[in-house]
């Protein structure tokens, strides 16, 4: 089964096509980077795929499902998506942005500790976000994004403002997701990501996709 | 729990314990509350029969202005955060996400209704008192409108360019019939008269209709 399938999808806002007929098979289990120059419309293709934007036309099928249909609710849970901003709260802490995303998705609170270990967040738990850095709004926003254990993740540019440190345990994160069946789509301008081992790569330009 | 009532729950603690902790928007709603009252008791003649007659719409309206604070700052962390990818992606209906976030903007204006009549009692004199219980289920069935409507209406403007004018543009004309309801049995409470039925039903009425849009819209309002 592929976990995300699209075909002559469009996207227009008002006059601009931010994407032309895009075509994409994703199969489960696979990695896929997604690249082009800023402008590409990698962003849309990635907020489609997470159900924040109606596709204009096209089909749009994400782990089998229209996630713009009612019956696609349960699937938008399993997608975990983080876009340019973090997609936290300013005035919670990390364990609480955690925790509230948890409650969201029916997780236990051992699944919050489980994040804030993986991502080094332990020591910051009781912080609030709005006094982190922003690599560390980042870190937390990628645990945000991983709560639910999502069967396909979405990532637009995660490694900005990431260290080398930070970006490692995105790489593990990355390939622990992929030894249990998961997928990503991760969008990408520069092409020195590619070190986290992707499978595929396809390249979007002025909303086409060229390679 | 299911996942549409669970998802409700986790909004409306959330949005509560954001309103605590940071006290902004609380604390501007309550000063703002309290200038208006002091300006009307400054102006207003003091006593008369036409003052009184006065007092039941007038404290709606100070509500309605002081709850409109609030209203527009309702999704301002959603939107300012990116945080709204989190409420899309929560794995139910999204109606639920509106009657968390409407559950939790009700909460905080029945608070400023409260704050809102104890200005009233101090500075102009109004004896809420005299039917506690009527003057509650009005308040409560007001504040339920407006938190519905407002709600809506504020996560339709939260991404526009002029949002603090926007609001109250689509909110006023769209809230007169609650202003107006809600008004008139007040006035009747407070002259130890019985509510009209016609009243209650047609408060009642619109809470269920701007509920019941607000569940069924609210899909495509949190989408781009």
């Amino acid at each position: 089964m592929n976990a995300v399938e699209v075909s002559q999808l469009e996207k227009r806002f008002g006059a601009v096509r931010a994407l032309a007929g895009v075509e994409l098979l994703v199969p489960e289990g696979e990695l896929v980077l997604v690249r082009g120059p800023n402008g590409a419309g990698k962003s849309t293709l990635l907020r489609v795929l997470a159900g924040l934007t109606r596709p204009s036309r096209g089909v749009v099928q994400v782990l089998g499902e229209d996630l713009f249909r009612a019956s696609g609710a349960a699937t938008r849970g399993r997608v975990g998506y983080l876009g340019p901003e973090p997609g936290l709260y300013g005035e919670l802490s990390v364990e609480e942005n955690l925790a509230y995303c948890a409650r969201l998705h029916g997780r236990s609170r051992a699944r919050v500790r489980e994040l804030l270990a993986a991502f080094e967040l332990a020591a910051l738990r009781a912080r609030r976000v709005r006094t982190l850095s922003t690599g560390y709004r980042k870190r937390t926003g990628l645990a945000r994004a991983l709560v639910a254990e999502p069967d396909l993740l979405l990532l637009d540019e995660p490694w900005s403002g990431l260290d080398a440190d930070a970006s490692a345990l995105l790489d593990t994160q990355l390939a622990a997701l992929r030894e249990r069946g998961g997928s990503a789509l991760v969008a990408a301008h520069s092409p020195e990501m590619l070190a986290a081992g992707f499978d595929a790569t396809i390249a979007l330009e002025a909303g086409r996709r060229t390679a | 729990m299911s996942a549409g009532p669970r998802v409700a729950l986790a909004v409306f603690a959330k949005d509560l314990r954001l309103d605590l902790r940071s006290g902004d928007r609380l604390g501007h709603m309550a000063v703002f509350a309290a200038m208006l009252v002091a300006l009307l008791s400054i102006t207003l003649p003091e006593g008369t029969a036409a003052t009184r007659a006065w007092l039941p719409a007038l404290a709606w309206i100070v509500f309605l202005l002081t709850a409109l604070l609030g209203l527009q700052r309702s999704f301002q962390a959603e939107v300012e955060q990116g945080a709204v990818a989190t409420l899309v992606g929560a794995p139910c209906d999204r109606g639920w996400v509106f009657l968390g976030k409407a559950a939790a903007n009700g909460a905080t204006l029945i608070g400023v209704m409260l704050w809102t009549a104890v200005l009233f009692e101090i500075f102009l004199d109004v004896a809420w008192e005299r039917a506690p219980g009527t003057l509650a289920a009005v308040g409560l069935a007001g504040a339920l409108g407006l938190s519905g409507l407002g709600t809506l209406l504020g996560a339709m403007s939260s991404a526009a360019r002029f949002r603090e004018f926007l609001l109250p543009v689509l909110l006023f004309p769209l809230i007169l019939p609650v202003l107006v309801f809600a008004s008139h049995a007040t006035a009747a409470a407070l002259e130890g008269l019985p509510v009209e039925r016609l009243l209650w039903g047609a408060l009642g009425l619109y809470d269920w209709v701007v509920l019941l849009m607000g569940y069924f819209v609210f899909d495509y309002v949190l989408e781009d």
